[in-house]
């Protein structure tokens, strides 16, 4: 296993965006989520999971249900709502631009100032 | 995101507050059990994969706080922390707890009961429909509003077309026998349109209409719901059953809401005024309450200008009775109540003054604490507290004692408004109606929120601007002289405020020494006074009359105890009166040489009962009959209007009825004696001209004038007053008729007083407390200097300063803030006082006397309150002083 990377300040709000996105989850299996398509390459405080979840859910990104889990718990379970969507998508091209920009300069090479 | 949803999640979070903390509980739990299950599954202990869940997990408790915050509770949160804690710091200094709760308890306790007074005094509207629209008309007469004549109504209602109604009532009072004993009843004879003209419907049966509203025609009356429920045991079929009233069977037409009393005199029934036609046209006997409601879209300065119209129409056609007399129409609450006005006003100035003097106190407090608070703040401001919420904080624990001080305050106007309804003069109107209700409490909560914020800004605001290194750097140097400058200014407006209240209660209180030192005229001691009035049926003829009261004076007299006893028509301090135009012999017959006078017509035992003493000549006796010369006895002020510098007896003027030629020529009267004045309409007012004659002499129209109702004066040989055997004595000569208003004579002049006693009373009390508060301050701000100087105080002990020196210099700096607050004081009392003008009796309203008084009283208290601070200063030992530096 890699070593693994510490978020990145704010991009926590992305990742999760991005998580729920595909399709309804509890915190625990968005965190799971977040790990299973990074390979476990990002380092997650747990704990700060739920904080985000609720900032997320009162600024009105995503929606909260109660519902049953696979081993019959009761969890609660979060969904992209159509705010969180556009949200995702102008943070995804903000995030893609900026690193376009990042890259670039960290791969100029001197001669080429 | 939208507002909605933010209300929404902030609402969620403040009313369902436990509901989410439980579901965020079992949203945590779920997370760390799952994280717990899957390592299980890859085959760690259930043990250990627990405690490995909770590690990897995080504080859950710190997790719970940082998502209260992301939900936008924390704001409440917070708040709800600030009135936790500010609970916890009052409660680990309960001396000054104690003393702010207690202060501001005085403060807004005092504020709310007087405003619960004002309120049903003042506020609460009349209720009938549309109060602003009813008009009270009076008539001008000599720059005095006197009531309005017969005539004079109703040709007014006649010609004026700016009233939809108008309505006319006048007080009388009636004997009623519901029970077998005689009562007395007070009520009102009214025309038919009186009741419209407040446009309130009676509960039960109907008012009466026009036609019953004239003469002849069968009794009827309207009773008060009150009257039908005690003396008519709440008969729900009363409508159309008969009630003696005044000795003649009368129909009861219908029952009036409990809350009908629209001229607040307490009345208990109305009976049509039926005038007659010889009444219609009589100009010149005032004794109408007129009430009119004004047309829709018709202001009150239309209606007076046509009345003026019609005002000058009437002086052309009366000139005899009308030629000064005016008219005047002003909304029926200000007539009603406007007297209530000036001393309710002044209380309410009074309470508020206490109000701000206690708030001062405890920013005082405040400041003094927020020193030794200091390091506290200081540290919280370390911890990353923003100044914002510092000052938050502070105003949070002020107001938990805000607070705690209204809820003892309002007990207190509880108490206080019970006491002020008992013992309140009687003749204030609706003050039984005073309580804590829903606007007082609002009232109360309001001053409590508002002084709270008052007495908390500034030192806290000072607080939060604390600079850190200065909290921590030193603990006994001299810094924040600008907050003992504020405290200093604090203390002066107390002072100043407290010398203005005392300079007010100062003057009420001369003044009723004044008063109560006054020489009524005659001897009050064992005197017992009751009212009698004969009905009209059985009683109509003067002789009748004349030898019933004649009958009644003999039973008297010869009760055991008895000295003596006579009648008179109005005895002195009972109120009202008569007076009649004197017309000097050798006078020309003209309006501008009549003397206005009292008239008093008396049995011949009246003068010697009461002992009013006889100047000169002689007492009535038995002997002066209308078939002798008509006499008349003067009191020394009438003689000295009508023949000044002149030896009045034997003198003759005319009055009180038409002679042989008519109106124009009446009769002539001797006067046959001279006897002291009598101060009759009131301790507190100057002597009125008055006349005496003979009760066996007396005009027999003036038995109407005075409703056949006499005053019974009785002398005792000391001891309890013989009320049982007077009604005895009354009801062995007639039966049916009630004495009333029995009472020793005086209880009469107390119940006069009653009312600037009150005043004076209240007024006092709300001084005294401000000048105990106000030394407090002084004392507070002292002490405060002394223990922050001690290093002070110490270094120039060891110079060799004296201890007389270090008092003289703590006591000077407290003299010097009371002198600068007093003579602030000074000025705002002269101007304040001035109010007071119509409420003093024998001085001014700048008396130097009381003002010196005062200001005297003011500094011994500071000197007093300063004494023990300085006291403390001398006891500073220098070694240890500056040792301890």
């Amino acid at each position: 296993m890699d070593k693994q990377l510490e978020l990145l300040q704010g991009t926590l709000d992305m990742l999760i965006l991005k998580a729920t996105s595909l399709g309804p989850l509890h915190g625990y299996g968005i965190l799971l989520r977040i790990q299973q398509i990074s390979k476990d390459r990002l380092e997650i405080q747990q704990g700060s999971l739920y904080p985000a979840l609720y900032r997320l859910e009162h600024q009105g990104w995503i929606a909260s249900e109660w519902g049953e889990s696979e081993n019959k718990r009761k969890a609660k379970y979060y969904t992209l709502t159509a705010a969180g969507k556009r949200r995702l998508q102008a943070e995804t091209d903000n995030w893609n631009s900026m690193a376009d920009v990042i890259a670039g300069i960290l791969g100029t090479k001197p001669e080429e100032v | 995101m939208t507002l909605w949803r933010r209300l929404y999640s902030w609402t969620q979070s403040l009313f369902h507050r436990s509901r989410m903390e439980s579901e965020m509980e079992a949203e945590l739990r779920f997370h760390i059990d799952a994280s717990a299950e899957d390592m299980v599954r890859r085959g760690v202990s259930r043990e250990e994969a627990v405690r490995r869940s909770h590690i990897a997990f995080g504080g859950i408790e710190r997790v719970k706080e940082e998502g209260r915050k992301a939900r936008g509770v924390s704001f409440f949160d917070e708040l709800r922390q600030d009135f936790h804690y500010g609970q916890r710091v009052l409660r680990k200094s309960p001396g000054f707890a104690l003393v702010a709760v207690l202060t501001l308890a005085l403060g807004i306790g005092a504020t709310t009961s007087i405003f619960s007074v004002v309120n049903a005094v003042l506020l609460r509207p009349l209720t009938m429909e549309d109060p602003s629209r009813v008009m009270f008309l009076q008539e001008q007469w000599k720059g005095s509003s006197v009531d309005v004549s017969v005539g004079n109504f109703n040709d007014i209602k006649k010609q004026c077309t700016s009233f939809s109604k108008m309505g006319s009532s006048n007080n009388a009072s009636f004997n009623l026998q519901t029970q077998g004993i005689p009562e007395r009843v007070d009520g009102e004879a009214a025309t038919a349109d009186y009741f419209s003209t407040f446009g309130v419907q009676p509960i039960l049966g109907r008012v009466f209409d026009a036609s019953e509203d004239t003469p002849g025609h069968a009794p009827v009356v309207v009773v008060s719901e009150r009257f039908w429920r005690t003396s008519l045991h709440g008969d729900p079929g009363i409508v159309g059953k008969t009630i003696r009233v005044n000795g003649l069977p009368t129909t009861v037409l219908g029952v009036m809401p409990g809350h009908f009393d629209p001229l607040l005199n307490n009345s208990n029934l109305w009976i049509p005024a039926a005038f007659t036609p010889v009444q219609l046209a009589e100009h010149d006997d005032h004794y109408l309450n007129v009430v009119a409601r004004l047309k829709p879209g018709v202001s009150t300065a239309q209606a007076q200008s046509e009345i003026e119209i019609i005002a000058g129409r009437l002086q052309r056609l009366y000139p005899l009775d009308d030629a000064d007399r005016s008219f005047r129409i002003q909304p029926l609450t200000t007539a009603l109540l406007g007297d209530q006005r000036l001393s309710l006003r002044l209380m309410l100035a009074a309470v508020g003054f206490l109000l701000l003097i206690a708030c001062a106190n405890i920013a005082n407090l405040q400041l003094a604490r927020s020193r030794t608070r200091r390091k506290e703040i200081a540290l919280r401001a370390a911890l990353g507290a923003s100044p914002n919420r510092i000052v938050r904080q502070l105003l949070a624990e002020n107001f938990v004692l805000g607070l705690a001080g209204g809820t003892v305050g309002v007990l207190l106007a509880y108490w206080a408004v019970a006491w002020i309804v008992a013992h309140g003069p009687a003749e204030m109107p609706r003050l039984d109606q005073s309580r804590i209700d829903a606007s007082t409490l609002a009232f109360a909560c309001a001053v409590a929120l508002l002084s709270s914020f008052l007495f908390g800004l500034a030192p806290a605001l000072r607080s939060a601007s604390t600079r850190l290194n200065d909290a921590f750097k030193s603990s006994t140097g001299i810094v924040g002289g600008s907050r003992d400058r504020i405290r200093s200014l604090l203390v002066v407006g107390e002072v100043a405020l407290a010398l203005v209240l005392m300079a007010g209660a100062g003057l009420l209180i001369r003044s009723a020494l004044l008063v109560s030192h006054v020489d009524p005229g005659f001897d009050t001691s064992n005197v017992v006074v009751g009212r009698i009035g004969l009905p009209d049926a059985g009683y109509h003829e003067p002789i009748v009359a004349r030898q019933t009261f004649e009958r009644m004076i003999a039973a008297v007299d010869a009760l055991p105890g008895v000295e003596s006893a006579s009648v008179v028509s109005r005895a002195p301090l009972a109120g009202g009166g008569s007076s009649n135009g004197l017309l000097a012999e050798g006078q020309p017959l003209d309006l501008a040489n009549v003397v206005n006078s009292q008239l008093q017509i008396v049995s011949p035992s009246y003068l010697s009962t009461a002992r009013v003493p006889l100047k000169t000549g002689r007492e009535f006796t038995p002997q002066d009959t209308r078939e002798r010369t008509f006499v008349a006895i003067v009191n020394e002020t009438l003689a000295r209007t009508m023949w000044p510098g002149e030896n009045p007896m034997g003198k003759r003027f005319r009055c009180c009825e038409s002679g042989p030629k008519g109106r124009m020529d009446p009769l002539w009267h001797e006067v046959v004696g001279v006897v002291a004045d009598v101060r009759a309409q009131g301790l507190d007012r100057e002597a009125q001209p008055a006349f005496y004659i003979p009760m066996a002499q007396m005009p027999a129209a003036s038995w109407d004038w005075i409703g056949r109702t006499m005053d019974l004066v009785v002398r005792t040989r000391g001891g309890a007053a013989p009320i049982r055997e007077l009604q005895g004595a009354v009801a062995s000569v007639a039966p049916e008729v009630p004495i009333y208003h029995l009472s020793s004579m005086k209880q009469k002049i107390s119940s006069t007083l009653e009312r600037s006693h009150f005043d004076t009373f209240l007024l006092a009390i709300f001084a005294a407390a401000a000048l105990l508060l106000s030394s407090i301050g002084i004392y507070g701000v002292l002490s405060y200097m002394v223990a922050q100087r001690t290093r002070d105080i110490g270094i120039r002990m060891a110079l060799g300063a004296s201890q007389g020196q270090i008092v003289w210099d703590v006591l000077g700096f407290g003299l010097r803030l009371a002198v600068l607050g007093l003579l602030i004081g000074l000025g705002g009392a002269l101007a304040a006082t001035r109010l007071l003008s119509s409420l003093l009796y024998g001085i001014r309203s700048n008396d130097a006397l009381t003002f010196a008084a005062v200001s005297l009283l003011l500094l011994i208290v500071a000197l007093i309150a300063g004494y023990l601070p300085a006291r403390r200063a001398t006891r500073v030992d220098p070694m240890v002083t500056l040792r301890y530096e």
